[in-house]
C-alpha cells in the first residue's frame, strides 16, 4: 500500500511555500520531499528518485528554468517530469514550459489548480 | 532641418556695414582705423555701389613702408584698393561663397568679402573666417544632433527596459506573499478542522508577518505612483516622534520572527514634539527600519533620535550584510536592486528607498548612508520641524 503512494519532489527557495504546499499534498495523499534551492536539488532527485518534480523559477544563484535544463540533460533524471510551480504571472509560465519542454506549470496560490493539476501529470 | 542649416545664405552672416567713398583721402581713412580698434577692412562704395576694398592690413602695410605715408596720404584711398574685391550675392550659400573667396589668387584673398543685393546695391561686409567657424559649427551641430537622438533612442530603450523589468519584478513580489497566504489560509484550515491549536496559532502568527510585508509592497507601489502623478500630498500636524519610533520598532519586532537580532532604542527620555507630516514620517523610518530587519541575520538594529535645531535626526545602525561602496549611488536609484531579479535572496520592488527619498523631498528632509560590506549600515534620516 505504501508503496503505491506516489512521490512528489518540491525544489522552492522559501519555506513556506514549501511547508504549505507539502502538507496540502500530503492530505491528498502523496508521499512530498522537498530540497530548499537549487543546489543539490539534482543529487536529491537522483536519490528520492520522485515520480513529478515541482520546480519553483525564482530562486538564488540558478534560477529553476535553468536547473530545468540540468535536469533533462542528466541521464539518472531525464525521466522525472518537471512541472514548473511559481508565483510568476501565467503567460510567463506558458512560455517558459515551451521553451524549456517540462511538462507543464501550476501557478502558485491556487490550491485547487494545484491539487488538479498534480493528480493529472501523475496519471 | 539638417538641409536647410548646410544651405544658410551668406546674407545672415553679415559682420559690418562700414563703408567709405572711394575718393576720401588716404590719411583720412588711416585715421579711421586708426580710431576704430576692430574694424578690420572698409568697403568702397560710391552711390550705394561697391567698387572696392581696403583692408586695414593692407593699408597699414602700404603706409609704413619707406616713405609711404608721403606717398599716398593725400591720394584718394580708391588708388591703393582692391578694385576687384570678391562680391557676393546675399542670398548665395555658405559653401559657394567659401568656395569663391579660397579659390582667388593668393594676394587677392582676405578675410572680407562684399555682399550685395540682387540689383548689385551694397550690402556689407562679411567675414571668411566666420563664414568657416559657422560652416565647421553646422558640422558639428549635426554630429551633436545625430549623437543626441542615438543617446536618445538608448535612454528610451533603457527606460523600456527597466520598465518592464519592474512590471516582472513587481508581478512576482507581489504575487509571492498573496500565495504564501493562500497556502497559510489553507494549513490554518486543516488545522482548525483536526483542532490542532498550537499549530494553528503557529500558522496564524505567520499569516500575520506575511500579511504585514505584503501591506508594506503594496503601499509602496501605491504611494510611488500617487508620487509620480504629482497627487501626494502633505499634511502637517504636530507628533511625538518617540511615540512614533516606539511603535515602528514593535512592527520591525515582527518582521523580525525568530531571527536572533534585538532592537534597541537610544531615545530621549521625555516627548520629541515635532510639526511634519506623521504618515510619511513613520512610512520614511518603516521602510528603512524593514530593510535593516531584511537584511540582518543576527546582532541588532539600533534606533537612535536626537535633536538638532529644528530637526529630528533618526539613525538606523544594523549589522546586516552592509553596501559596497560601488553600489551605495545606485541605492536610491528607482527600481534598481543590488541583485538580478530572478535569482535575488531577498525579497522586494526596489521601490522602498526610492519612496523615502521622495517623501523625505516633500518634507524637507533628507537622508545619508554609510556602510561597511559585510558588517552593517547606517542610515541618518533628518526630519524638519516646520515653523509655523
Amino acid at each position: 500500500m505504501k508503496n503505491s503512494k506516489k512521490k512528489i519532489l518540491i525544489i522552492d527557495d522559501d519555506e513556506k511555500h514549501i511547508m504549505a504546499t507539502k502538507e496540502i499534498l500530503e492530505n491528498e495523499g502523496f508521499e512530498v520531499y522537498f530540497h530548499l534551492n537549487s543546489f543539490g536539488a539534482t543529487n536529491s532527485a537522483i536519490e528520492i528518485k520522485p515520480d513529478l518534480i515541482l520546480l519553483d523559477i525564482n530562486m538564488p544563484a540558478l534560477s529553476g528554468d535553468n536547473l530545468s535544463k540540468l535536469l533533462s540533460t542528466n541521464e539518472k533524471t531525464k525521466s522525472i517530469p518537471i512541472v514548473f510551480y511559481s508565483s510568476n504571472d501565467e503567460d510567463t509560465l506558458r512560455k517558459l514550459v515551451v521553451e524549456h519542454k517540462v511538462k507543464g506549470y501550476i501557478c502558485k496560490g491556487n490550491i485547487s489548480e494545484l491539487k488538479r493539476k498534480v493528480f493529472s501529470y501523475l496519471l | 532641418m539638417e538641409h536647410a542649416e548646410k544651405s544658410l545664405v551668406v546674407g545672415k552672416l553679415i559682420t559690418s556695414k562700414e563703408s567709405i567713398h572711394p575718393y576720401v583721402t588716404t590719411r583720412q581713412v588711416a585715421e579711421r582705423f586708426f580710431n576704430i580698434q576692430n574694424l578690420d577692412a572698409l568697403a568702397l562704395v560710391e552711390e550705394n555701389m561697391p567698387v572696392g576694398i581696403v583692408t586695414r592690413t593692407k593699408l597699414l602695410f602700404k603706409l609704413f613702408r619707406r616713405y609711404g605715408f608721403e606717398l599716398y596720404e593725400r591720394k584718394p584711398i580708391i588708388t591703393i584698393s582692391d578694385k576687384n574685391p570678391l562680391i557676393v550675392k546675399e542670398d548665395e550659400s555658405l559653401d559657394t561663397a567659401i568656395d569663391k573667396a579660397l579659390k582667388r589668387s593668393p594676394e587677392d584673398i582676405y578675410d572680407e568679402i562684399i555682399v550685395t543685393d540682387d540689383s548689385g546695391f551694397y550690402k556689407g561686409l562679411l567675414s571668411v573666417k566666420q563664414m568657416i567657424i559657422q560652416q565647421s559649427n553646422v558640422l558639428a551641430n549635426s554630429i551633436i544632433q545625430r549623437e543626441m537622438a542615438n543617446a536618445k533612442a538608448k535612454e528610451f530603450e533603457e527606460l523600456n527596459k527597466i520598465k518592464s523589468q519592474f512590471i516582472a519584478n513587481v508581478t512576482h513580489e507581489l504575487r509571492s506573499p498573496v500565495n504564501v497566504i493562500i497556502g497559510l489560509a489553507e494549513l490554518m484550515r486543516v488545522s482548525a478542522e483536526r483542532g490542532y491549536v498550537e499549530q494553528l496559532k503557529d500558522r496564524i502568527s505567520l499569516l500575520m508577518s506575511t500579511a504585514i510585508n505584503l501591506r508594506a509592497i503594496v503601499t509602496n507601489i501605491l504611494d510611488l505612483s500617487k508620487i509620480e502623478a504629482g497627487k501626494m500630498e502633505v499634511i502637517y500636524e504636530h507628533f511625538d516622534i518617540v511615540t512614533l519610533i516606539r511603535e515602528v520598532a514593535d512592527t520591525i519586532k515582527v518582521l523580525l520572527g525568530n531571527k536572533p537580532v534585538d532592537v534597541i532604542l537610544n531615545l530621549p527620555e521625555n516627548s520629541l514634539i515635532i510639526n511634519s507630516d506623521p504618515v510619511k514620517v513613520r512610512q520614511i523610518i518603516t521602510n528603512i527600519a524593514s530593510n535593516a530587519a531584511k537584511f540582518t541575520e543576527k546582532g541588532k538594529i539600533t534606533i537612535t533620535l536626537e535633536a538638532n535645531n529644528n530637526n529630528a535626526i533618526v539613525s538606523i545602525s544594523d549589522t546586516g550584510i552592509g553596501i559596497k561602496d560601488e553600489d551605495i549611488e545606485k541605492l536610491f536609484v528607482a527600481f534598481t536592486q543590488l541583485e538580478d531579479s530572478k535569482t535575488k535572496r531577498h525579497e522586494g520592488t526596489g521601490l522602498g528607498l526610492t519612496i523615502t527619498k521622495n517623501l523625505l523631498n516633500l518634507i524637507g528632509g533628507n537622508i545619508s548612508v554609510s556602510s561597511k560590506f559585510g558588517e552593517g549600515t547606517t542610515f541618518k534620516i533628518t526630519v524638519p520641524s516646520k515653523n509655523e
